[in-house]
This record gives C-alpha cells, sequence and structure tokens, in this order.
C-alpha cells in the first residue's frame, strides 16, 4: 500500500490498516507470565530525555505490552518503579512517597546516566546525585539517553533474573 | 520623544547589545511612558540585575548595579519579570523593590544545602521542605509533563481559577556547573540542559561565544545547524503532537505520531548520529564525522510520506481541541510567548526569520490563529510541512551565502535559537577565555505567567492534557 493519498473515510480506513500494519511484534517473548509487570516511570530532575525515550517505547513504536510489561498510572498498581533522572533534593521526598505506595515485592530500576551517579549533574545543593545517595543501585540501564530498544532489551533481561 | 530604547541606548554600551544604566536610568527606563517593549528575560546576580529586551526582531540589554542586595522590580513596568525576581532571589538572595506578585519561591521549595546558593554570602540551609500554598495541587508526577513542576491551585466548582507554579523538583544548576568552565567544556552540559533543546539550546549557545569572540560562523556551519534545528522541530511537534493526542483520546493519530518520530530517529542513528540529535551542535559549528546531506536526506525520505495521513488524521480529530487551553493575542503580545503557542494565537514572531541565510521561502507556515490546541497542533502539522521544504532549499544551495562580517570580539554575547518549542536564548559573559556569567531563558519561561489564563475554566482532570498541548519542559524551566 502507498502512502495515504485519499481524504475522508477512505483515508480513515488507511489510518487503520497502516496502524495495524505497524504492530510490532516483540523480538523475544517472555515466558508467559500470569500477569504482566506494571512499570511506573517517574523522572526527578534530569534534561527529560531518557524519561522521553521511556515515553517512545511505551507508544504504539514498540512493543512493550507485548513483551510482557504494562504501564501504570497509580504506584499501587507498579511492580517495578522505572526512575530517571539525578533525583534533585526536592524530589526525593516524591521519590520515597511512590515507593511506599508500591505493593511488597517491588523493584527499583535506574533509567539513564543520571538516575545511576546523577550522570552530568553530580551532587550539588540542588541533587543528591542519582539515586546511589539513597539506596545501593542493584538493577540500572546505562545510557544518555538508552534508546527505547535498548530499555525494552534491558527490561526483558531483568525480567529473566 | 523619549522612548524605552532610547533609555536604554543612553547608558553605556559595553557589549554588541548590552547597556549599562545607572540606578536613575533604570527607574527612567522602568517608568518612561509610552510602549513597553517586548521583554525576553529578566535576571539578577550579586551584582547586576538584567533585562532582555525585544527592539523589533532585534535583542537589547539593559542592566544595573544591584546595591545592598536589592535592585529596582523590573516586574514593576515588565509584568512578565516577576519570575526571573523569584528565581534571583532563590539563587542569590538579591531583593526586587516594588515588584508585582507574592514573592513565593520559584526554585528553593526547601531541601537545598544552603539558602542562596549562588550568591557570595549564601545563607544556611533552610532545613525540609516547605508546603506550597494554594487549595489543590497536582503533584509533580501527575501533571502529564516530562519532568517535576509543582503547580498550585486556586479552584472553583472543579474548575481553574489561578495557577501558581513552583519548579524547584527540575533545578539541577545548571548554571552553577557551567560558571569557570571554558565554552567548549560547557557544551557537553548545555546539550543536556532540555530534551526539548537537544539542538536548539546548544545553538543559542554556540551563537553567543560566537558573537563573544567577535566570530561568525560561515555559510556551510550555518546551513548544518539549521538543517539540525529544523530535524528537532519536527520531531518534537510530533511528540507535543502526541501527546495532545493521546490526552483526547485520539489514539490512532497518536499511533500516526509515534510512527513517525521513531523514522527520524531511527534515520539519526543509522546515519551515525545520536537519535535525537544530541552532541551534534559544538561551538565552532558540529561534530566531527557529520555528513549532513545524507542525513538531510534520510530524514526528509523518513518522515515526507506520512504527512498527508497526519494532517487528515488531524483534520478528522481537531475539532476535539477547539476552544481548549486558549492563548489570547494580547497575553501573547504583552508576554512575549513565542514558539507554536505564541504563533497559534497570532503573534508572529519567529526568530528564524531574521537569520542572515535562511531561505524565508520556505516559512509560509500560516493557520488558525485561534490560540487553542487545535491551532497549535495545525500549526505544528504546517511547520513540519516547512521544515521538510526548508531542508531542500538548503540542500539545493548549501553553504553557497555570503559571509556576513564578523562583530568585534566583546568578550559578551547573545544567541538566540527558534527551537521547536519557541526562542532560546542565552547571554554569556567571558573572561580569560572562561565563563564568568551566563544566562539561560527555555521558551517555557514565558508561557508561565499566561497558564493561569490558558488553564481557566478547565476541569482539574484535563490539566494534564492541556500541559501537554502547549509543550512545557520543566527542565528547561528550571534549569
Ligand atoms: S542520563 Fe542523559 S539523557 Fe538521561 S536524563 Fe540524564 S542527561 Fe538526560
Amino acid at each position: 500500500m502507498k502512502g495515504l493519498r485519499q481524504t475522508g473515510p477512505l483515508s480513515l480506513l488507511y489510518a487503520f490498516m497502516d496502524a495495524r500494519r505497524w504492530c510490532p511484534s516483540s523480538e523475544e517473548v517472555l515466558p508467559r507470565r500470569e500477569r504482566p509487570i506494571g512499570l511506573y516511570v517517574l523522572e526527578t530532575g534530569g534534561c527529560e530525555g531518557c524519561f522521553m525515550e521511556i515515553e517512545s517505547l511505551k507508544g504504539s513504536a514498540f512493543a512493550l505490552e507485548q513483551a510482557g510489561f504494562v504501564c501504570v498510572s497509580d504506584p499501587a498498581d507498579a511492580d517495578w518503579l522505572l526512575l530517571t533522572g539525578a533525583v534533585t533534593r526536592v524530589c526525593a521526598e516524591m521519590v520515597d512517597r511512590v515507593w511506599r505506595a508500591m505493593p511488597p515485592g517491588r523493584s527499583l530500576i535506574a533509567v539513564g546516566a543520571c538516575a545511576v551517579d546523577g550522570g552530568p549533574f553530580p551532587a550539588s545543593y540542588a541533587t543528591l546525585g542519582g539515586l546511589q545517595a539513597l539506596t545501593p543501585v542493584r538493577r540500572a540501564i546505562p545510557g544518555c539517553p538508552p534508546a527505547p530498544q535498548e530499555i525494552l532489551r534491558a527490561l526483558q533481561e531483568l525480567a529473566r533474573i | 520623544m523619549r522612548s524605552m530604547g532610547r533609555i536604554i541606548r543612553s547608558g553605556e554600551r559595553v557589549a554588541l547589545s548590552h547597556y549599562h544604566l545607572d540606578p536613575a536610568q533604570w527607574s527612567d527606563m522602568l517608568c518612561v511612558p509610552g510602549a513597553t517593549l517586548p521583554l525576553i528575560s529578566c535576571w539578577a546576580d550579586d551584582a547586576r540585575a538584567y533585562v532582555l529586551l525585544l527592539e523589533g526582531d532585534r535583542p537589547i540589554l539593559a542592566s544595573t548595579v544591584v546595591e545592598d542586595r536589592r535592585y529596582l522590580a523590573p516586574s514593576s513596568r515588565f509584568a512578565g519579570a516577576e519570575w526571573g525576581e523569584r528565581v534571583s532571589y532563590d539563587l542569590y538572595g538579591v531583593e526586587a523593590m516594588e515588584a508585582r506578585g507574592n514573592g513565593t519561591p520559584a526554585l528553593d521549595e526547601g531541601g537545598w544545602t544552603s539558602t542562596w546558593p549562588l550568591s557570595s554570602r549564601p545563607g544556611p540551609a533552610s532545613g525540609g521542605l516547605r508546603p506550597l500554598g494554594g487549595s489543590h495541587f497536582l503533584r509533580p508526577e501527575q501533571t502529564g509533563l516530562s519532568g517535576p513542576l509543582d503547580l498550585s491551585f486556586e479552584v472553583l466548582k472543579g474548575k481553574v481559577r489561578a495557577v501558581d507554579v513552583c519548579a524547584g523538583g527540575a533545578h539541577r544548576g545548571v548554571v552553577s556547573r557551567l560558571l569557570g568552565k571554558t565554552p567548549e567544556e560547557a557544551m557537553v552540559l548545555v546539550a543536556r540542559m532540555t530534551a526539548g533543546g537537544f539542538v536548539a539550546h546548544p545553538l543559542a549557545f554556540a551563537r553567543a561565544v560566537a558573537q563573544a569572540r567577535g566570530q561568525v560562523p560561515g555559510p556551510g556551519v550555518r546551513d548544518v545547524w539549521m538543517i539540525l534545528l529544523e530535524i528537532e522541530r519536527m520531531s518534537l511537534h510530533l511528540f507535543d503532537m502526541a501527546r495532545t493526542a493521546r490526552g483526547m483520546d485520539a489514539e490512532l493519530l497518536a499511533t500516526h505520531c509515534d510512527h513517525a518520530r521513531e523514522a527520524i530517529a531511527q534515520a539519526c542513528a543509522e546515519q551515525g548520529v545520536s537519535r535525537r540529535l544530541m552532541d551534534t551542535v559544538n561551538c565552532g559549528g558540529f561534530r566531527e564525522g557529520l555528513e549532513i546531506v545524507p542525513l538531510a536526506q534520510a530524514v526528509h525520505a523518513a518522515m515526507q510520506p506520512s504527512l498527508a495521513a497526519l494532517e487528515e488524521l488531524h483534520r478528522v480529530f481537531a475539532s476535539r481541541l477547539n476552544g481548549f487551553a486558549v492563548l489570547d493575542v494580547r497575553l501573547a503580545e504583552r508576554f512575549a510567548v513565542g514558539g507554536v503557542t505564541g504563533r497559534a494565537s497570532g503573534r508572529s514572531m519567529d526568530m528564524r526569520r531574521r537569520e542572515t541565510g535562511m531561505r524565508l521561502e520556505a516559512l509560509r507556515a500560516t493557520g488558525s490563529s485561534s490560540g487553542d490546541a487545535r491551532a497549535r497542533d495545525g500549526l505544528r502539522l504546517a511547520e513540519i510541512r516547512d521544515s521538510l521544504k526548508l531542508m531542500e532549499r538548503i540542500l539545493g544551495s548549501i553553504g553557497l551565502d555570503d559571509d556576513e562580517p564578523a562583530p568585534d570580539s566583546t568578550d559578551e554575547g547573545i544567541g538566540v535559537a527558534e527551537g521547536a518549542r519557541g526562542d532560546v536564548w542565552h547571554w554569556v559573559r567571558l573572561k580569560n577565555g572562561r565563563i564568568e556569567n551566563l544566562h539561560v531563558r527555555d521558551p517555557g519561561v514565558s508561557v508561565l505567567p499566561v497558564l493561569g489564563a490558558m488553564l481557566q475554566g478547565c476541569p482539574m482532570e484535563r490539566v494534564p492534557a492541556a500541559l501537554g498541548s502547549i509543550g512545557l519542559s520543566p527542565a528547561g524551566i528550571a534549569l
């Protein structure tokens, strides 16, 4: 099918068909779980680059749900907290609040250089310099920013552990 | 007759567009009858207070001394200066006398290791976080924005009446980290000020540094910069459109935006640059090894086929955006709101038009000036079409334009780049080749004073969708 040329209702039909054609298939399918892993994403004061790449991953160009993940808007529904940004001192309270709202069995994953150790924004009067100031960082996805494909691959790896 | 511009020029000229005013001249500038020049930005440090204004499409910078930590408030004349005064108080402890507004913190929500951290005499830490005023709040993680922004509201019958903003959660102390660095060292961080301007911020900075050094980039560099900026514009417009569409349950449109944006990112990656063009601009020009012609061709080929579908889908869903988050043109003019938000309301300022070497015939985007989310998205699409056209024109005559004459080196420069979300401004002063002083104005700052008016009457649950359609970056606002 060529690009969408028609106008009117027919073009809408083509747009639907295009969207279906794009339905991405996850490269690797995880072993079936009873339910998908709930992801809650929190930006804590970086340049927003990592957060926006995760937003791309959540969008329709990637197969996040087919890979066994679902993004949630309430921390109470989340299994994993994906944290981006350098953790400003003001945001520390928010991180704590969101973390506490998550159910037991939760995991914390630092996405991007800022979230691990502040990256280009190490500790200062306003920043803590990443999660490492609050807790040992056991799960991290490196990059500045990591591409959505890299984030997805890393999440799949982590899900296998 | 005395005009604001004339009073400023009666001061001592210390750089291409910068005039030192004594306190009497400063006061005259703030009181002179007649037209008020549009304010781009206001800031102050321990030593001086500054206002960056627009005279026609040219910047003019006025500054005066700060005495006993005080200066006469620019907000007494320029309503949009209030945010800059609050930021300056939080960072330096300098007070704007006769200021408008309630003087609540812009950045310092408590929790910092000191008060007035950039002052030569910082105060002790203020302890824990301070509660914000207001009766209703959106927690920073609930705004739908890409970064933390504290918003408090006055609400009547579930609808917004007034908004107050505090951006402390996103403040990383970027400016303090840049002082004392060479511009080349600083560029790594400048490229990470906000993902809403991975190209625009470095470009404005590079232009400011070039002016400070008395240099002018050659036509080849200029053309590469223009192309990079247009690629970023298309990508960010698609991002903002996708977010707006999701806020309105127009998932099909969002899907097409996602795919077009990803196609651009892939094209960039395949051409050996980062997906979002991070670290492509440097002070002298652009990243070594960057092949602009194949990059531009690849991005053009990736984007062009999607445009017709996007335009059609926008037409289908646009009625959902009618009358949503409206900016009145008078407010846009008064607060110099730029970018798509300003232009969609009828303020026609586009700083690309004053650039030497710009292929003006490519910039044709026009559309509704109703100031609402529909007009913004319509304009985004028209601007994507223009970006493709502009890239074609540049590729047709790349690097061929005449050189411009270089200004004298004054160690001080102002640079601007018309980013996807508006005009990004950098002012830099060098000393012995290092950054002695710096100010950055992200376009999001000009939206803050009109945010209340734009959200007025909006049901609380729709505020995130409204914010998404405006395209704000907390990281850029707070730095
Ligand atoms: S790691 Fe890099 S891209 Fe991610 S938030 Fe930090 S500076 Fe931005």
